[in-house]
């Protein structure tokens, strides 16, 4: 590896990460996937998540029916659609994005221009919303489904906390500390941005929209996206927050779901 | 933001008005460098104001002065200056701030944005070869890599080219007159600056060499994008096309663009920078369908 000088602590990175980019020739191609997999499925399910999630807004009998909904799916079912379309492309999007971010530099302090300003919040929110997410699946999935993985470790570290069932756990998770509640808004919301802002840059990126007025077009509807679900997200967060608990705690609406279904183990 | 912090020399004394109106003395701190690899330092000049002064004059002055604020005897502070009419970019430097030419940069506009004081450093991404002079190879190797220029060398006399439309016309002629200053990839913030240290030893020849190989694999920056689609929309270039869109999306190619947009905004020539990004972001989608599906 050839010497570069370091400059700052960012640059440090890039001297050991080398010149210019971790993945050589094929560098393009995996930029184009990170690209394709923020939008399809990673941003389709955050849509798909916040919506089902807004569920709570209608009380907890309807949260826990849309639990039932995505559950009736079965545990095996799950599992392979969770980690295909919701995990796996994830870790993908974000590890690759936080070697991005590395090698980059922050120079809104010269150029405090709006375009620059958006590109600086994309970097921030990518890592946040990164962590947030690792975080959030822990807190509430446990990350693995395995028996010895949730007593013995999930549960014990906070973890785990969502139980399909008893749907109304996941409101109980987070209004166990002001601290929960924080974490989760600033999460939605980084996650959020990162989505409404990343379909603006893939559009360029992509070639869709072109022209300086064709983009600046573009970001009616980005902004309007991201508003939107933004609202859906913090309004599901209040919901959550201000939920009464279930008189009991089977739902009513579960009563048309097999029972051979429903008390299968979860494994 | 800074990458070389120093401290101001506040400590030295000051031109004692320095609001630049006529008849008044006003100060510039420098970023000098004694050589390439050396450590940087502020040092401070002051200045005696005239009328219509540009960045270049300023140092005109310094020159023949040659003495710091504080009365020391230095040597003349270097830069590289050419046309003095922003066409060559040869006096690119970064002033208050902001990448742009000095020979444009007027010292009463400077002086009204912050009467305190000129700025004055070199160009953060590239190498320093002495005080704001830098070496800026790795811009004209970029072109060597995406093969930018129009093939019409021949033996025969090939006739007339093709004809090109109006609209063409005038796209290309906003494009061509891009003067590879490097204000774009000054203000990018996914371009990075690449250094290297000659070994004990080396040659020139293997040094530039090695240069030449690390340069082809960085970011090819906005200036690259822009040439890749100025000749690619060119009716001769075109017939050459593919070989500049593997270039564009080689390593170091177009996919590094993070979309910060800073380029447009600090181009002297005020070239539609991130309009060409797009299209050669197009090309490189469809070029990239091609590869997979015309194996």
């Amino acid at each position: 590896m050839p010497a570069i000088r370091i400059e700052n602590w960012e640059r440090f990175l890039v001297s050991i990460l080398g010149p210019s980019s971790p993945f050589g020739q094929h560098d393009f191609i995996i930029r184009r996937i990170h690209s394709l997999v923020g939008l399809v499925p990673i941003g389709a399910y955050l849509i798909f998540h916040l919506a089902t999630n807004a569920a709570i807004i209608d009380g907890v009998a309807a949260y826990q029916h849309r639990a039932d909904q995505i559950h009736r799916l079965g545990p095996t079912t799950i599992f392979v659609l969770e980690w295909l379309f919701i995990f796996l492309p994830i870790l993908f999007h974000g590890m690759i994005g936080m070697l991005i971010v590395a090698r980059g530099e922050r120079n809104v302090a010269n150029y405090p221009y709006g375009g620059n300003v958006r590109y600086t919040l994309q970097r921030w929110t990518g890592a946040i919303a990164f962590v947030f997410i690792l975080w959030h699946v822990f807190h509430m999935h446990g990350w693995i489904r395995a028996e010895w993985w949730i007593s013995g470790v999930a549960s014990r570290f906070g973890g785990h906390r969502f139980d399909p069932e008893n749907a109304y756990s996941a409101a109980e998770a987070i209004r166990a500390s002001w601290l929960i509640i924080v974490l989760y808004a600033i999460g939605v919301l980084a996650s959020v941005y990162h989505l409404a802002n990343g379909i603006w840059t893939m559009g360029i990126t992509w070639g869709v929209w072109t022209s300086p007025h064709a983009q600046q077009w573009a970001k009616i509807p980005c902004l309007t996206f991201g508003l939107l679900l933004g609202f859906l997200g913090l309004g599901s967060l209040y919901a959550m927050v201000a939920a009464e608990p279930p008189q009991t705690l089977v739902a009513p609406d579960t009563a048309n779901i097999p029972p051979a279904i429903h008390a299968s183990p979860r494994s | 933001m800074s990458n070389t912090r120093h401290p101001h020399p506040n400590g030295e004394p000051r031109a004692s008005q320095s609001d630049g109106r006529p008849g008044r003395n006003f100060n510039v701190v420098v970023l000098r460098q004694d050589g390439p690899g050396r450590p940087s330092y502020w040092e401070r000049h002051i200045v005696e104001y005239e009328q219509d002064m540009n960045c270049i004059s300023v140092l005109q002055k310094i020159a023949a002065n040659a003495r710091t604020a504080d009365g020391r005897k230095v040597a003349p502070v270097a830069w590289d200056c050419n046309c003095l009419e922003e066409v060559c970019g040869a006096c690119t430097m970064v002033i208050n701030g902001r990448v742009r030419q000095a020979c444009t940069a007027l010292v009463d506009r400077l002086l009204q944005d912050n009467p305190e004081q000129i700025e004055l450093r070199p160009m953060r991404k590239f190498p320093v070869i002495r005080d704001l002079m830098v070496d800026r190879s790795r811009m004209f190797n970029t072109l060597k890599k995406l093969k930018a220029w129009v093939p019409v060398d021949s033996y025969l006399d090939m006739g007339p080219g093709p004809r090109q439309s109006q609209e063409n016309q005038q796209m290309a002629y906003v494009l061509s007159k891009c003067m590879s200053c490097g204000c774009c990839l000054e203000a990018c913030p996914q371009y990075l600056k690449i250094e290297l240290e000659r070994k004990e030893g080396e040659t020139e020849e293997e040094f530039h060499a090695r240069e030449r190989e690390l340069h082809d694999r960085a970011f090819i920056g906005a200036m690259g994008i822009a040439a890749v689609d100025l000749f690619n929309t060119n009716p001769v270039g075109r017939m050459t096309a593919t070989e500049r869109l593997d270039a564009l999306v080689a390593e170091g190619g177009i996919q590094i663009c993070g979309n910060a947009q800073n380029c447009v905004k600090v181009c002297p020539k005020e070239i539609p920078l991130t309009t060409s990004i797009a299209r050669a972001g197009r090309a490189a989608t469809v070029h990239m369908l091609k590869r997979w599906f015309d194996r």
